[in-house]
């Protein structure tokens, strides 16, 4: 994934605030990235453009080749269903389905057939320890329970990369860790991306690649040495 | 999991918000399915009272169509007996029954007073119209009809006689002369019309002929079908088959005779419509404004079934089915609620006010139209398709990243 010269500005009211000015940046495979900075800095914003949520004012989001600002909306909303997974700071799970029908949710917009499905979904929960918890809906999951949840739909139709957005926020630090080191898990042993928007250090501190925002640029952009 | 499974369960989920709409949609459909109902038995009995009134088809000299006569029979068919009985063989027709209309005075003790007349065979007439069953005193004219004569209750009123009475009727002959004949009141009939009740006055068509000297001659000779029997070619069968025998006759179709039925109706369909579109904004409104809520309380989930890949159009057939839902629901249960009513009413023998022109009221009865609960239903989807479509396109059209930070 590679975004080049992209530039994105919010309107409040009268005023224009630039939330991202002029970022290159590209995404290798398997590569497990976190965007550091102060709120405002642009991190959501980056994501969203990235992830193909958001059009940007001008510069290029290219995914495997395609650029996206040509892309009718439709062809936006299928290459995010099928190349992309989103992991959000509040779950957002759909209330009135189970954590397996969550989890199958995008292979019924893919048309994956229903056995395949069903058979994935289980497999994908059961991989993110929530075997158990297939028919549950979400208001009696806990919050762990729920983003593991959204972990598993994320990778329902087996993506190149994962957008996480402050995934870790809204949990106690004890599931934070576990939540982190299931991705980790995962990125590793199934090559999937993770780009993650975050202030929490436990993802810094596991990424290895971090990128620095601060009003809307990059100011640095390090790689981890390997461990 | 189909967009119809999602929308019954979010529809599960918010159970106030879908059992008000639903409430909504179910007085709707009642309301259309039973007025629909009403209103068409209303012109059925409108249709047969006018039929068994007028008949189906009326043969008439050709004049007569055209003009009003100057003088009693002037356009009256000739030689009424053969016209008659060539217009019984005509396989669609049920019965024919000979009229001579004619005004005169009639005279009881020191009063006399004008008189609209009719003479009719009798055991035909009886049979084929309600000529009986309007009779409140005495009996219906016997079968040739003798001296018998038969009034309004109103004439008989001003004539201040009673069954049993004497009478004198008189009458221009066709040539112009006066002429008088003695009857006797039959009975008295209540014709629902007061001012045709003040005048009424029916004969056998052999009394009628004596006090116009005009044997053999009639003012129409008025036709019933046969049921299911098509109106239109069975008046062309009868109009060639007359003319070739050498009546000069016009057939007139009952449509044409009855403007009252025609006004009645124009007036039904004008309230009943009026008051449909009123209770269709009501649910569309109603339907909307709900429809509107779901939205926003949901922008959140459709921006994350944005972000998933969910097509625009998908979001939208999510809400439509939603309402599509709704409206089978709210359908499902109007049409309880209308069976449920319609045997209330039914039970409640309530009188309802006379119909325009009518003298009497009628208990009410909905009759069970299978045309007015369909009707209700598409009338209740159509809504609330309309109702959905514009929240559901503006649901499609959020933009992801707004609504996935919506609070």
């Amino acid at each position: 994934m590679e975004a080049s010269d992209l530039s994105r500005t919010y309107r409040l009211g009268a005023s224009s605030v630039p939330a991202v000015k002029g970022i290159t940046l590209s995404i290798a495979r398997g590569e497990f990235v976190a965007l550091q900075g102060p709120s405002g800095s642009g991190k959501t914003t980056l994501l969203n453009l990235l992830g193909l949520l958001d059009r940007p004012d001008s510069g290029t989001v290219r995914v495997e080749g395609r650029d996206g600002k040509s892309l009718s909306e439709n062809a936006r909303s299928d290459l995010r269903r099928d190349r992309f997974g989103f992991v959000f700071q509040t779950f957002n799970l759909i209330p009135v389905l189970s954590a397996e029908e969550n989890v199958a949710y995008p292979m019924v917009i893919a048309r994956v057939p229903a056995a395949e499905r069903r058979d994935r979904a289980r497999r994908l929960l059961e991989s993110v320890g929530l075997g158990e918890k297939l028919g549950v809906r979400p208001d009696l999951l806990s919050g762990g329970q729920r983003q593991r949840v959204a972990i598993a739909r994320s990778l329902a139709n087996r993506p190149a990369v994962v957008f996480a957005d402050e995934p870790t926020a809204n949990l106690d630090s004890h599931t934070a860790e576990e939540i982190l080191d299931l991705m980790r898990t995962i990125n590793e042993s199934q090559g999937v991306a993770f780009l993650f928007a975050t202030h929490d250090p436990r993802v810094v501190a596991r990424a290895r690649r971090v990128v620095l925002l601060h009003d809307g640029t990059i100011e640095s952009d390090v790689r981890a040495e390997p461990s | 999991m189909s967009a119809f499974s999602l929308a019954c369960r979010n529809l599960v989920r918010q159970k106030r918000r879908t059992f008000l709409m639903g409430a909504v949609v179910a007085f709707g459909f009642a309301a259309v399915a039973l007025a629909g109902g009403f209103i068409a038995q209303s012109f059925e009995g409108l249709r047969e009272g006018t039929i068994r009134t007028v008949g189906q088809l009326q043969v008439v000299d050709r004049r007569a169509v055209k003009g009003t006569e100057d003088k009693t029979l002037e356009y009256g068919l000739r030689d009424a007996s053969r016209a008659r009985a060539i217009a019984s063989r005509d396989p669609a027709v049920s019965a024919v029954l000979p009229r001579i209309e004619f005004v005169g005075l009639a005279a009881g003790g020191a009063k006399s007073v004008p008189y609209l007349g009719i003479g009719v065979d009798p055991e035909p007439e009886a049979a084929a119209t309600f000529a009986r069953e309007l009779v409140v005193a005495g009996s219906y004219l016997p079968g040739g009809g003798g001296d018998g004569v038969i009034l309004g209750t109103g004439l008989a009123s001003a004539l201040q006689v009673k069954t049993g009475d004497s009478i004198t009727l008189m009458a221009t002959t066709p040539e112009g002369s006066l002429n008088a004949v003695d009857a006797i009141v039959q009975g008295l009939v209540d014709v629902q019309i007061k001012e045709l009740n003040d005048r009424y006055l029916a004969c056998g068509i052999g009394l009628a002929s004596r006090l116009l000297q005009s044997p053999e001659t009639v003012s129409k000779l008025v036709v019933f079908l046969k049921p299911g029997a098509d109106e239109q070619k069975a008046a062309e069968r009868l109009g060639r088959a007359l003319n070739a025998a050498g009546y000069p006759v016009a057939i007139r179709l009952w449509r044409e005779l009855a403007v009252f039925y025609g006004q009645v109706r124009l007036l039904y369909i004008g309230i009943f419509g009026f008051v449909g579109a009123v209770l269709v904004v009501i649910v569309i409104l109603s339907a909307a404004i709900v429809m509107t809520m779901a939205v926003a309380e949901r922008t959140r989930e459709i921006g994350t079934l944005r972000a998933l890949g969910t097509r625009p159009a998908g979001i939208l057939k999510l809400f439509l089915a939603e309402g599509a839902a709704l409206a089978a629901a709210g359908c499902v249960a109007g049409l309880i609620l209308a069976l449920l009513i319609r045997a209330i009413l039914n039970a409640t023998g309530i009188i309802l006010p006379p119909p325009p022109g009518a003298t009497h009221g009628m208990p009410i009865h909905v009759q069970f139209f299978p045309l007015a609960y369909a009707a209700g239903f598409l009338a209740m989807i159509a809504t609330m398709a309309i109702a959905s479509y514009f929240p559901a396109r503006r649901a499609s059209r959020l933009s992801i990243v707004e609504a996935l930070a919506h609070v």
